[in-house]
């Protein structure tokens, strides 16, 4: 157990975090802890020319004073929101929490800045006295930032001098003294009264000497003489952390950086006693230390937030404005008059809204979504204030509160420390319009675009840890790419292992080791996504604002957490690809078909479409088009809007390893009754679990419904289920989640439930861990689930052409998404040619059944403007012969080539081969204007030119599919394994269709191309998908194979499987492979001349060499017949 | 190279090492006997753009189906045992190089023929190897026994010597043959970009023969004008000569005498002379010396060689001279002439860029230049290990921070400590190799010793100045202790430099030592 030392009367001023990037070697929150521990009675917080770390300090210590523990340490786990890992902090100790909480009430934390100068002046700490100093200080790093590229700060102390009112200033003293008085002077003719002057004593040999040194310097001046450690971090165990840090910013390996290394390990946060034995020679710089804490009252609680201005009318309030709005929309939502139903629940929030003050909130958001709506822009928010009535009534979202109506709880209960959460996801092409109207709209003295922190993740850290250890490049590029895929933060032995590496090498251990506590450090600052910052007032009075590595952009310090944390207003304005692409199916569907809709349009709960998503079909549908989902969706079987949240969520990580997904598969598909126990007559009304967890039968989905079980079966007080909420993230190793599950499963065998119930109860939390999936976010997805089926139903070609269109995005190539128009959506789909195609994708031919004409952006490294002057020729008048086109279109040989690669000339006449022959003929390059007239004379000469017959030999049909693919990716010709057939038929190797058609439990040999493979979750399986000309086979190789077929999972492109059919009820076919053949070779026989003469032999590349015949560094997509799948590493 | 055509048909041999650089590496580890069925294949990678992609692979890697090109990340996930090495192109370049001289045998008229092969104009020599078939026998097994994989084909142009050897099976081709052989092999063999490479392929012509056949005019249209030469030259209707390999030839000034010479003077004299005409050359290449070989060829046919050697290059004659003068004066077997030696030889096989210096115009600047002579003067006389001097290094802990290099090699970046000349030194004159353990009598925890006994002398401390203190490198050793040092002065007025290892309260017990002595 840590002892924690006696209280007292010293805190820390110079301390640097490791925000100070590179250099500190502690999180903020653990200096703050341990200061707390150590009995300091402040601490004050300083990182290099910048805030950025402070609120992490702050918020730490608002927790520390609730808890007596240090928050965890959130880390994303995930792509998708709530996908967040809680790690316990190591330094909290529970037996001491108590004491901990008592110190922390009294404890002072100040914030500031050290000011590093380039002009050789000495460091400054400076800490805001006030509200406005902090304003001055946060302008003043704001100017250095601005005047400096992206993460320096350029200020001088004249920047300083100029106007240090209300700044507490510490000079820093340098190895030399020479000098050092002369700024002393300087400082207190600027700030009289408001300068110390700091002295550390780190052992280096002439400690007294220089301590009397300076004290005598500070007599003459008249300044006061302040004691510090100048701490780099908490505890000296973290030394070698900072040596390590201190290599990666110079840039070498430890070994040579030597002096540029710190001597010993002084540099951490000393008892108190320990403090004032250094200092016995000046006892009065440590009482100093208090004095100083106690003069500083600013405190970022102070930062007080004003809402902009804009969104209100003159004359009127915010509150009445919102209601106004709603009024007035609502009469638009609801032509016919809100429900009974809505209304009732539209003045609840709107009472709600006024109780917390949120009008403005509202309003803001408003006004960013009406801009996107006038200028034709699809958005949708999510979030939990995002799933309310209001935020409907007004356009916010799209998910009608008329029809869901359980949804809308969430808003009215959330808590009321919340921060009203509202992401809007725009279209991701024009998002960049609505940036800049925020811009234009708020200035940007008032509008920032908020921080993301860069952290050292598994691959950064082991990466850099291993290049200042000296490892070899190829051990840390090994050991860098032992993750699979993006799950999981921590490097294991099994993984070091897995790379071919001995775990118990000391090197590579060490290395291991050291790039685990890395982990999670900042390394420097970029700018979030989207995420905006508006005040109404000055904003560089709040927070410092710095140069982004974009020319126009600007940033501030804080990022998303931290303006949470000091509830500072945030919009985010996001992008989302899908939005993109339902915007251009509506606009084809107008164009070709006159049909007209937008998001809430869409007719709600269409039979067939669930119909279509119940077998499966969901390619190019918004999130549930991955493999896992495809498979889930005929067991789920969604049957209205509700159902599609619950797929959403339940395809993620939380529930399938809180092994939730199978518990609910069971009760909806009637084979396990849905039972919600009760509790004892006495206690409540029978049915208070139902309330909870009826829409998700009785499994608890989402996060909020756990706590909601909690709450309603254990009576747990806010308090408690946010106590619990926590524990739950975090795993605490100490037991505090099972002081929860005593108290829960306690409380609810009181209120007479069912012991065995109980238990059950909390395991299922338990097992939900800290994954969430939010049901507000799930709910807005859903409505896109919904509106892009609906298309891709209804108007299939439309949906196709316009997902062509928006690549790149979502799962699947060009050539499954056409299959899937052809097959599901019986679309008919023309080749791209020069006298029907554009740049885009199109529609042409009836308006009932329009035809996919595939466009020129297929073709790989075709340009558009090289399409746009196609376009414009041919609408002139039809072109006549490759000749004519070239010289009308005034296209470049490159784009010509390109055209006749892919086979873009059959309406001219002209097969890929003839077309080749004929545009190789062309002329080069662009004449130099001086040469173009006698170019013009040759071209004119050439056109007469008569020549011989080629006598080119046909192009047979598998060489043309290996073209198509080569060009385009796609093949409207023929499938390659439909060429391939008879080699595989020879062999009895079944199609798709023909294992899909097997009982379960038969032996198969299948082969087909690779379309994805994945590794989904812990890794015990990998998932390939196999597709030929007659539908696609799943596989499940499980991860004992992996070792032994790595090679062929890794490297095949065409795959042949010998396995076991597994079917389940649902009719969901798998093979479980037993037998892995890589066939990638067959593929090289479709552009082979003599398909008659089919061999089985494959050229052996160790009896004929080859010359390599491809520079190194070429793509390898230009060399491969197939492009490469998706792949899970 | 000249196109001409040549009046007697000619025979070129085109040999191809498809797997140097992993035949060069296993040649490296001395391991010439073919590798065991389940050694790990063997990738050469390199860092292009920013990634480790694989420039060379070992057969087994090729059987494994790994490519040069690929990424290094993918290479390692398909087979995880794979054996990583670095690519040293340079290497493999210099290996090649000494194949080529060795090859120098079988024909005067040998070339490399990069990448990765070599051509040799074997007009006339074949009868001497036992005919062309004992010819490609014999360089065959003197490749195998170098431990190389070849391919070699024998043609009558070098083009399509090459292009059988690399893009067809190899093999020997009596004129008139290989025009045939030639016709079947991929049109790969022309060498052309990938992209036209492609285009041909494209259009179904995938053979040598497919392009022979047609018109040439429409060939030329669109494969450029210079296509039907390149399909000439591949398909041996055109000869190019090869331009034979000469090694450079580094500076080499020859004195031959009709009389021997035994004389000591004589031999200074020609010396000299050797020498001044050697710098005149280097002068003219803007060249200086770091290396100079004076060979003494004796009548009887015995030669000696005289090396001295120059930490800075150099054309100054007069310092060289005496830097022979003294290496020959410290030979442990005197130069014995015998009855005479009747050449002389000069070279500098070592050479380095000297620009010329501007003369300062007020006075030479002494100092570098003077103490990089006496370094030279002293090494040429003691040898390079025993003249010495300190280095910095990069280190923390006092022994480590200097160490001895020998003075003729250039110094690191590494620079010594900036001290501020107001304080006194905080290191000592002598330093203690290893330190000495004292028995003291200190404070805890950190005090400084109030007396210590240092061999068998009991020291009274009157002042004191500390800790300093300095961490072990925990990189090198996990248990380094930490060390106070304290310099004290004592009732005598003598000053020491002591150290406290480890710290109170630590086990085993901190111990003292006395590291230096400072006056």
């Amino acid at each position: 157990m840590r002892r924690l030392d006696p209280c007292g009367a010293y805190a820390e001023l110079a301390t640097a975090s490791n925000f100070s990037f590179l250099r500190g070697a502690s999180h903020p929150k653990d200096l703050v802890l341990t200061a707390i521990q150590r009995g300091h009675a402040g601490l004050g917080l300083a990182d290099r020319n910048t805030v950025a770390g402070v609120v992490r300090a702050w918020s730490a210590l608002k927790e520390i004073r609730v808890e007596g523990l240090a928050p965890p340490d959130r880390m994303r786990d995930g792509g998708s929101p709530g996908e967040i890992a809680f790690i316990e902090d190591p330094l909290n100790d529970p037996a001491l929490s108590e004491e901990v909480k008592r110190r922390a009430a009294d404890f002072r934390l100040l914030t500031g800045t050290r000011l590093v100068f380039n002009d050789g002046t000495p460091d400054v700490i400076a800490y805001p006295e006030t509200r406005a100093g902090w304003g001055r200080l946060t302008r003043l790093l704001t100017l250095g930032n601005r005047r400096a590229r992206k993460g320096e700060c350029e200020i001088g102390l004249r920047d300083l001098l100029a106007d240090p009112e209300e700044l507490m200033l510490i000079l820093v003293p340098p190895n030399r003294l020479t000098g050092l008085e002369e700024v002393l002077l300087r400082m207190t003719e600027a700030a009289p009264g408001a300068v110390w002057l700091g002295a550390a004593l780190h052992r280096r040999g002439d400690d007294r000497r220089r301590l009397a040194r300076l004290k005598a310097m500070a007599e003459r001046v008249d300044v006061r003489l302040l004691a510090l450690n100048d701490i780099l971090y908490a505890t000296p165990d973290d030394r070698d952390l900072q040596d390590v840090l201190t290599c990666i910013r110079e840039g070498a390996t430890i070994e040579t950086t030597g002096r540029r290394l710190e001597a010993n390990a002084e540099r951490w946060l000393k008892p108190e006693d320990e403090m004032a034995r250094l200092f016995k020679d000046a006892p009065e710089a440590v009482a100093e230390t208090t004095a100083f804490l106690s003069r500083a009252t600013f405190d970022l609680s102070n930062l007080k937030y004003e809402y902009p201005e804009e969104p209100v009318p003159p004359e009127w309030e915010p509150q009445s404005w919102l209601e106004e709005l709603v009024r007035r929309r609502t009469l638009v939502r609801y032509p016919d008059g809100a429900p009974p139903k809505v209304a009732t629940l539209l003045n609840r929030e709107l009472e709600f809204i006024a109780e917390r003050s949120l009008a403005p909130y509202f309003l803001t958001i408003h006004d960013i979504v009406r801009t996107a709506e006038n200028k034709g822009i699809l958005c949708q928010g999510r979030g939990s204030a995002a799933n309310s009535a209001v935020c409907y009534v007004l356009g916010i979202t799209s998910v009608d509160p008329a029809r869901h109506d359980l949804l809308f709880e969430r808003f009215l209960s959330s808590n009321r420390d919340e921060p009203p959460d509202i992401d809007v996801d725009f279209e991701h092409e024009r998002r960049e319009e609505i940036i800049q109207y925020v811009y234009d709209r708020y200035g940007r003295h008032r509008a920032g675009i908020a921080a993301t922190v860069i952290r050292y993740r598994p691959r950064s850290a082991i990466r850099e840890v291993g290049k200042v250890l000296g490892l070899t490049e190829d051990v840390t590029a090994r050991l860098a790419s032992t993750q699979w895929g993006s799950w999981g933060s921590e490097i294991s032995g099994r993984q070091i292992e897995q790379a071919g590496l001995d775990a118990a090498n000391p090197m590579v251990d060490r290395a291991v080791r050291m790039a685990t506590r890395l982990l999670d450090f900042p390394r420097h600052l970029s700018q979030h996504v989207g995420g905006f910052v508006l005040t109404q007032g000055r904003l560089d009075e709040t927070v410092p604002i710095g140069n982004a590595a974009m020319p126009d952009r600007t940033f501030i310090e804080w990022d998303k957490d931290d303006i949470d944390a000091l509830g500072l207003m945030k919009v985010d304005v996001l992008a989302l690809g899908m939005l993109t692409c339902i915007r251009k199916a509506f606009d084809l569907m107008k164009a070709h078909s006159g049909v007209e809709h937008d998001l809430a349009s869409v007719p709600p709960e269409e039979a067939e479409v669930y119909d279509m998503l119940c077998r499966g079909q969901s390619i190019g549908v918004f999130q549930v088009e991955s493999r896992a989902q495809i498979n889930m969706l005929p067991r789920l079987k969604p049957r209205e809007f509700y159902d599609l949240v619950i797929q959403v969520a339940i395809v993620r990580p939380g529930p399938i390893q809180g092994d939730m997904v199978h518990p609910y598969l069971r009760r909806r598909n009637g084979v396990e009754k849905v039972h919600y126990p009760p509790p004892g007559r006495l206690y409540g009304p029978p049915d208070e679990l139902k309330q909870v967890l009826h829409r998700t039968l009785g499994v608890p989905l989402f996060q909020e419904q756990a706590m909601k079980v909690a709450m309603v079966a254990a009576r747990f007080t806010d308090a408690e289920a946010n106590g619990l909420r926590k524990a739950m993230g975090t795993f605490r190793g100490d037991g505090t989640l099972h002081t929860y599950e005593d108290r829960m499963v306690g409380r609810m065998i009181a209120r007479g439930y069912d012991p065995d119930f109980a238990r059950r109860c909390f395991e299922q939390i338990k097992g939900f861990g800290s994954y969430g999936f939010p049901e507000s976010h799930a709910a807005s997805f859903a409505r896109l689930v919904y509106v892009s089926s609906w298309i891709k139903h209804r108007h299939p070609a439309a949906f196709a052409c316009a997902l062509l269109n928006s690549q790149p995005m979502g799962f699947y190539a060009p050539a499954q998404i056409v299959r899937e128009a052809q097959e599901v959506g019986g679309v008919e789909v023309r080749a791209i040619d020069v006298s029907h195609s554009d740049w885009d994708n199109s529609l042409e031919g009836p308006e009932k059944v329009p035809i996919l004409r595939l466009g020129l952006r297929q073709i790989d490294g075709f340009k558009e403007d090289w399409a746009k002057a196609l376009s414009a020729a041919r609408a002139a008048a039809p072109f006549a012969d490759v000749e004519t086109l070239a010289r009308r279109a005034e296209l470049p040989a490159a784009a010509m080539r390109k055209l006749a690669d892919a086979d873009a000339f059959r309406s001219l006449g002209q097969d890929r081969r003839q077309a080749l022959w004929a545009v190789r003929r062309l002329p080069d390059d662009d004449p130099l204007p001086l040469f173009a007239a006698a170019e013009a004379r040759e071209r004119g000469a050439r056109e007469l030119g008569a020549e011989p017959d080629a006598h080119l030999p046909l192009m047979p049909l598998g060489e043309h599919v290996a073209a198509d693919y080569q060009t385009a990716r796609l093949s409207l010709k023929a499938h390659p394994m439909a060429i391939l057939r008879p080699v595989f038929a020879a062999e009895r190797v079944l199609t798709c269709a023909e294992t899909e058609a097997k009982r379960g439990g038969s032996l198969v040999q299948v082969a087909g191309v690779v379309l994805v493979r994945q590794r989904p979750g812990k890794g015990n399986a990998v998932f390939v998908t196999l597709e030929d000309e007659t539908g696609i086979t799943n596989v499940v190789l499980w991860a004992r194979m992996l070792d032994q077929y790595r090679r062929e999972i890794m490297g095949a492109r065409l795959m042949q499987i010998e396995g076991l059919v597994e079917k389940s009820p649902e009719g969901v076919v798998h093979v479980v492979a037993r037998h892995v053949i890589d066939r990638s070779a067959e593929l090289s026989r479709l552009s082979e001349d003599h398909e008659t003469n089919v061999q089985l032999a494959r050229a052996d590349i160790i009896a004929h060499p080859q010359p390599p015949r491809h520079p190194p560094h070429r793509h390898p997509r230009d060399v491969r017949i197939l492009p490469g799948s998706r792949d899970f590493h | 190279m000249s196109s001409e055509p040549s009046a007697r048909p000619r025979r070129y041999l085109a040999v191809w090492f498809p797997w140097l650089p992993s035949d060069r590496l296993r040649r490296q580890e001395q391991r010439a006997d073919a590798p065991p069925e389940d050694a790990p294949p063997v990738v050469l990678a390199e860092k292009i753009k920013g990634a480790l992609r694989l420039a060379a692979v070992d057969p087994a890697a090729a059987r494994a189906g790994l490519t040069p090109g690929l990424a290094l990340a993918d290479a390692r996930a398909r087979s995880p045992a794979l054996r990583v090495v670095a690519h040293r192109p340079d290497l493999d370049d210099a290996l090649l190089g000494r194949v080529l001289e060795d090859f120098g045998r079988f024909t005067p008229m040998i070339a490399l023929d990069p990448p990765h092969g070599l051509i040799l104009d074997v007009t006339g020599c074949a009868h001497l190897f036992g005919g062309e078939t004992g010819l490609m026998r014999t360089v065959q097994a003197r490749a195998e026994r170098a431990g190389l994989k070849i391919r070699c084909a024998l043609a009558a142009t070098p083009q399509v010597a090459r292009a059988l050897a690399r893009f067809g099976p190899g093999g020997r081709f009596e004129p008139g043959q290989d025009r045939a052989a030639a016709r079947r092999l991929p049109v790969a063999a022309l060498e052309l970009s990938d992209k036209e490479d492609e285009a041909l392929r494209r259009l179904g012509l995938k053979r040598l023969g497919d392009l022979d056949d047609r018109p040439h005019a429409p060939l030329a249209a669109r494969f450029g004008a210079d296509f039907p030469t390149r399909l000439a030259r591949v398909l041996g209707d055109e000869d190019m000569r090869i331009t034979p390999h000469r090694p450079p030839a580094p500076v080499v000034v020859d004195r031959i005498f009709f009389e021997p010479i035994s004389a000591p003077e004589d031999v200074e004299r020609v010396l000299s002379d050797l020498l001044v005409e050697t710098m005149d050359r280097l002068d003219q290449t803007g060249l200086g010396g770091r290396a100079f070989e004076a060979g003494f060829y004796r009548v009887d046919g015995e030669t000696r060689r005289i090396v001295v050697r120059t930490g800075r290059p150099t054309r100054d004659t007069p310092a060289t001279l005496r830097l022979f003068s003294e290496r020959m004066a410290a030979l442990a077997a005197p130069l014995d002439p015998g009855f005479g030696f009747d050449q002389m030889r000069m070279s500098v096989p070592w050479t380095q860029v000297l620009a010329p210096a501007q003369q300062g115009l007020e006075r030479e600047t002494p100092g570098e230049e003077a103490f990089s002579r006496l370094v030279d003067r002293l090494t040429a006389r003691l040898g390079p290990e025993a003249v010495l001097r300190f280095e910095p290094f990069a280190s923390h802990i006092p022994e480590r921070a200097a160490r001895l290099v020998p003075a003729a090699v250039r110094h690191g970046d590494e620079t010594w400590p900036d001290l501020d000349p107001d304080d006194p030194p905080l290191r000592p004159l002598q330093m203690f190799d290893p330190p000495q353990p004292v028995e003291t009598l200190a404070e805890v925890p950190d005090g400084y010793p109030l007396k210590f006994r240092w061999r068998r002398v009991l020291h009274e401390v009157t002042r004191a100045e500390g800790p300093e203190r300095i961490s072990g490198e925990w990189w090198r050793a996990p248990n380094q202790r930490t060390r106070d040092y304290y310099r004290v002065e004592d009732r005598d007025g003598r000053r020491f430099w002591l150290f406290r290892q480890g710290l109170y309260g630590e086990t085993p017990e901190p111990r003292w030592f006395i590291h230096g002595l400072f006056a």
